[in-house]
């Protein structure tokens, strides 16, 4: 198959605190709140003085709840920003980062879509591996990148897209770029035109 | 794998400086051609053809990777030494001519740093003499933290802090002044890779508190290499080659191998790279594991050496080779 077993794809996990960590940014979309609502816990259990230095990003969405958001507020961190859109919480969180120590951990939650934006971020500070944990919850929608003209679409929900600049009709590969924080698609009639799998919605 | 050793570039000794009373410089330059590319923090092993035996000690390189006319190292004078640094300091003349391996780094500068963070020790500055060049090159922040006894023990600190004034610092024993360790680590940017290298309590302070203020192990890196140490004698039966070799006090295992004209693997011969893990297949008394590379669960299982460092304490040892 062509946008299968490919290992680019990030593999999550649930969130567990990191209790080597000295300072601790969980950052957030929507649904998100619920997993981090559940590490803040967590923390609360295992090593509550760490609740201090525990500072929240969180953005809400339509599907989520005013529950969502209570959940967080509830939770005693040392500070909690709320957004009503994803441009902002990451410009604030960039200017945050360019501040912190060495000894942070960073937990993110949310759809993959803004994961993979908050990752972006992570790495431009050299966040590595063993700095990031990540959850995926919600919407499996994915950012797909024309690998013919580069441009960049949101909200792909389909195995087969058309690309809104060079209207290239696309094949979504597992294949993921951290550095464009998007999944590549490819061209999927270039052999004979016109002839085209069945469209699905697959990354719902 | 074994011929990655066995082809050594010949060299001859154009210079040798006294650094310090205890430290020389020499300059290897290649009897034709030009000499490998490398990067800061790689190391090479010379190999120095005593009279009835023969020496193969790991030295960093601190000559500018953009030069490769030549190279440049600076050995210590060990007391006492196995003989690799008393070879170097006494027999080793001018116009002496030597093998080197190619230059192996294990003590790599991570590229995507945002700032890069040097602790140096006594003779462990070597490997930084040759980052430093790469680092000019670079617009990454660094900092050199350099601790030596005194002035005069401290090999290129006049040089280094006239060089780059506001990105080195000294620091030396005898005024009693002290890296703060502490202090350095807890203030550092997110992204800052750390890299010490030095004695082996120097080392060891800096993984501890790099790991209790946070730091994650993808971002420290140490480089240490431990000299064989001596020991009991002993014997070892190499079970692929059908042979049995006799390890004397002052021979470490794989020198021991290598004199038996066995080709064992090996890149650092300081116990940090893992290369030269050898299975064992029999024994009946203890390993004496002296490495920085296997897990203590792998010590503890008896079933795997590193022969560069390590020795036996058995009447019979048996290994893969």
């Amino acid at each position: 198959m062509l946008i299968t077993g490919i290992r680019s794809k990030p593999v999550y996990a649930p969130l567990q605190p990191d209790l080597g960590g000295r300072y601790h940014v969980m950052v957030g979309h929507g649904v998100g709140a619920g997993p981090l609502a559940r590490l803040i816990g967590d923390f609360r259990t295992q090593a509550p003085d760490a609740l201090s230095r525990t500072r929240v990003w969180y953005v809400t969405d339509a599907a989520a709840t005013q529950d969502d958001a209570r959940s967080l507020q509830a939770g005693g961190v040392g500070e909690l920003r709320t957004f009503d859109a994803v441009d902002p919480l990451l410009t604030d969180l960039s200017a945050s980062l360019d501040q912190a120590l060495m000894g942070t951990r960073l937990y993110v939650a949310g759809p993959e879509s803004f994961m993979g934006l908050v990752m972006r971020i992570a790495h431009g500070f050299n966040l590595a591996q063993d700095e990031v944990r990540a959850e995926e919850c919600g919407s499996l929608a994915r950012r797909v990148h024309c690998i013919h003209c580069r441009d960049t679409m949101e909200n792909v929900r389909t195995n087969v897209v058309e690309c809104r600049s060079c209207h290239r009709w696309l094949i979504v590969r597992d294949h993921y770029s951290r550095r464009f924080a998007a999944y590549m698609g490819v061209m999927v009639d270039a052999e004979v035109p016109g002839e085209r799998p069945e469209i699905k919605e697959v990354f719902v | 794998m074994s011929s990655s050793h066995s082809d050594t570039i010949p060299v001859r000794v154009a210079a040798i400086e006294s650094v310090t009373s205890q430290i020389k410089r020499f300059t290897l330059e290649p009897l034709r051609g030009e000499l490998p590319a490398f990067s800061g923090g790689s190391h090479i092993i010379v190999v120095m053809r005593g009279q009835d035996r023969v020496y193969r000690n790991p030295y960093s390189l601190m000559s500018s990777p953009q030069e490769l006319e030549n190279y440049q190292i600076s050995v210590l004078r060990c007391d006492p030494s196995r003989g690799g640094s008393a070879f170097m300091h006494e027999q080793v003349r001018v116009g002496t001519e030597l093998e080197i391996a190619h230059p192996v780094n294990l003590f790599a500068l991570a590229k995507l740093a945002r700032k890069q963070l040097l602790l140096a020790g006594g003779i462990g500055i070597t490997p930084f003499m040759a980052q430093l060049h790469d680092l000019r090159l670079t617009r990454v922040p660094y900092e050199l933290h350099y601790a030596t006894r005194s002035p005069q023990h401290g090999a290129y600190c006049e040089s280094l802090a006239r060089a780059e004034p506001e990105r080195v610092h000294l620091y030396h024993d005898c005024d009693r002044h002290f890296i703060d360790i502490e202090g350095l680590l807890s203030r550092q940017p997110l992204g800052t890779h750390v890299y010490v290298c030095g004695p082996a309590g120097m080392i060891s302070r800096v993984l501890d508190t790099a790991r209790a203020l946070g730091w994650p192990e993808s971002h420290v890196h140490y480089e240490k290499f431990a000299a064989p140490p001596t020991g009991e004698a002993f014997d070892v039966y190499l079970q692929k080659s059908g042979i049995s070799v006799h390890v004397p006090a002052d021979r470490s295992l794989l020198e021991a191998i290598e004199e038996a004209g066995v080709d064992a693997p090996y890149l650092c011969r300081g116990g940090v790279c893992g290369f030269c893990r050898t299975d064992v297949v029999g024994l009946d008394g203890e390993i004496l594991h002296n490495d920085h590379f296997l897990s203590a669960e792998e010590k503890a299982s008896g079933k795997v050496i590193m022969p560069c460092v390590s020795r036996a304490r058995c009447r019979k040892l048996a290994l893969n080779l």
